[in-house]
């Protein structure tokens, strides 16, 4: 699984970190979230799947 | 208008709503109106007001809030752009204000943002905890030895008030200047015979404000007035009077918005008391969705009012550039297709891609801030009044939810501890005299460490 945060689309409501934080980080700046690595280890596949549907601009894509 | 158009407009607004969200009635039969319009018509144009669109839909608000090509927050005061009226609907009588980048479209309003995001992002907030933690177990102790306490006066209107003064910068024991005008402001109707009191306090508070900005400048300690006193956006200096805009927004935000989640959610705990039990017992899986979950159900701020910047046609509905749009958070947080149970709190809820701060370029700057506030202060109830009850009849709700969804009165009883520090009074010079040596309203680009109360 490969996940993406659409930087024009993330606002910064920190969901994504909240239900996966070893996926996704904050910037310290902006609070805005980027994945740590493209690539998503396995036991984090069901965690990432609950940050897509929980982003409330839905900006995480998973392929 | 010539028959074809007249047909035009009947078609464009053939779902018609009676909305009225500042009746007493739009609170009683919040979940009855809600489903209504979800079922019949999810974008509505309604006759009150002047006429203006109403979006309930989850799908519609969300397709609506982040068109920000076609929608615009401003408010033009002064008549210097296309006179559009903000945020607010109705407009308020009596003197304009423009209400801070929540009421100005981009350029200016990414600028604001981008200059108070160090302060306010997850890291910058996450330094604060310490401080808060001090605050709630005062405001706890004052009530502790006596097993009776009211959750609004005394804990939940007490905490956001004193954390937005120390990021501000403002002078700490200054709390209760802005505390008391910020709430009655929001839930003294305009026609109460309490209006010009209330009139009389904000007034001074907005007195203080000025003076506050004016000494930061003279000499400058840091916080949020200090990153806006030295502002440019878009290329000038922007005038007092807009600077106070924002640091009213920064208030109204940081104030009567957590008070009211806050109150709400000790309220629904105490009514489900083996739902606050298992909060208790299992806090660190629980407690953020269950945040989420309260931020959904009871949103604090039940929705925001846009203008139609230019034609368009959103997810079904086509809209006139100049037209009224109110943006229904609360009525979206309530959408069975998106949420199962709607109307049903649940603690564990998953997919919870609520609303409750807002969506798009417009998301509420202080999240973070009234996440983390909320739950220091739940966490500090539950940890030392684990089995209060709310006293039967003893609640008072906002009478109207149109602006803010809160409440004044939370009164409560509990069995009665011990003290384990200071009162509220000398904590809060302590946290002073902290927040002056350790610079703790410092960005965090300057400052990283969390506050150490010792």
């Amino acid at each position: 699984m490969k996940v993406r945060v659409d930087p024009e689309r993330c606002q910064g409501h920190t969901l994504c970190s909240m239900i996966a934080p070893k996926v996704f980080e904050l910037d310290d700046i902006d609070g805005h979230s980027s994945p740590v690595s493209e690539d998503v280890p396995a036991d984090q596949e069901a965690n990432v799947a609950e940050a897509v549907r929980s982003c409330p601009e839905q900006a995480i894509s998973i392929s | 208008m010539s028959a074809e158009e007249v047909l035009d407009e009947t078609g464009r607004k053939k779902n018609r709503y009676h909305f009225d969200r500042h009746t007493p009635e739009y609170r009683s039969q919040f979940e009855s109106i809600t489903e209504d319009m979800h079922a019949r018509c999810p974008v509505a144009w309604s006759d009150t007001y002047g006429g203006h669109w109403v979006a309930a839909g989850n799908h519609e608000v969300f397709e609506l809030a982040r068109s920000a090509e076609y929608l615009s927050n401003d408010h033009d005061v002064n008549h210097e752009r296309r006179g559009y009226q903000g945020i607010t609907i109705p407009t308020p009588e009596g003197l304009q204000f423009q209400g801070g980048f929540l009421e100005m479209d981009p350029p200016e309003q990414r600028q604001y943002r981008q200059l108070l995001n160090p302060y306010l992002s997850p890291a910058a907030v996450s330094r604060w905890i310490p401080l808060v933690d001090e605050v709630a177990r005062a405001c706890l102790d004052e009530k502790i030895e006596t097993g009776r306490i009211d959750f609004v006066d005394d804990l939940a209107n007490v905490v956001p008030a004193v954390l937005t003064l120390a990021m501000m910068g403002i002078p700490l024991q200054n709390w209760a200047i802005y505390c008391e005008p910020v709430h009655a402001a929001v839930y003294t109707p305009p026609d109460s015979p309490d209006m010009p009191q209330v009139r009389e306090r904000q007034v001074e508070m907005f007195q203080d404000m000025l003076a506050q900005l004016a000494k930061i400048r003279e000499a400058p300690r840091p916080g949020l007035i200090d990153a806006l006193g030295a502002a440019v956006i878009n290329g000038r200096t922007p005038p007092d009077m807009e600077l106070i805009g924002v640091m009213a927004l920064i208030i109204g935000g940081g104030f009567d918005t957590t008070t009211a989640l806050t109150a709400h959610a000790l309220e629904w705990l105490a009514e489900h008391p083996d739902q606050r039990d298992r909060l208790h017992r299992e806090r660190d899986t629980l407690l953020d969705p269950a945040t989420e979950e309260f931020l959904r159900f009871f949103t604090p701020a039940p929705g925001d009012g846009r203008t139609i910047s230019a034609d368009c046609e959103i997810a079904g509905t086509r809209f006139k550039e100049g037209e009224r749009l109110w943006l229904s958070w609360a009525m979206a947080n309530r959408d069975p297709a998106v949420f199962p149970d709607p109307n049903q709190v649940d603690l564990a809820r998953t997919g919870n891609r609520h609303h409750s701060f807002g969506l798009g370029i417009h998301r509420c700057i202080g999240s973070n801030v009234a996440r983390m506030v909320f739950k220091r202060m739940l966490i500090a109830v539950l940890d030392r009044m684990p089995g209060y009850r709310c006293d039967a009849g003893g609640a008072v709700h906002y009478e109207t939810i149109g602006i803010i969804q809160g409440m004044r009165h939370l009164p409560a009883t509990f069995t009665p501890g011990a003290r384990i520090g200071p009162g509220l009074a000398e904590t809060i010079e302590t946290m002073q005299r902290l927040c002056d040596e350790q610079r703790l309203a410092e960005p965090v680009t300057v400052r990283k460490a969390q506050a150490d109360v010792g």
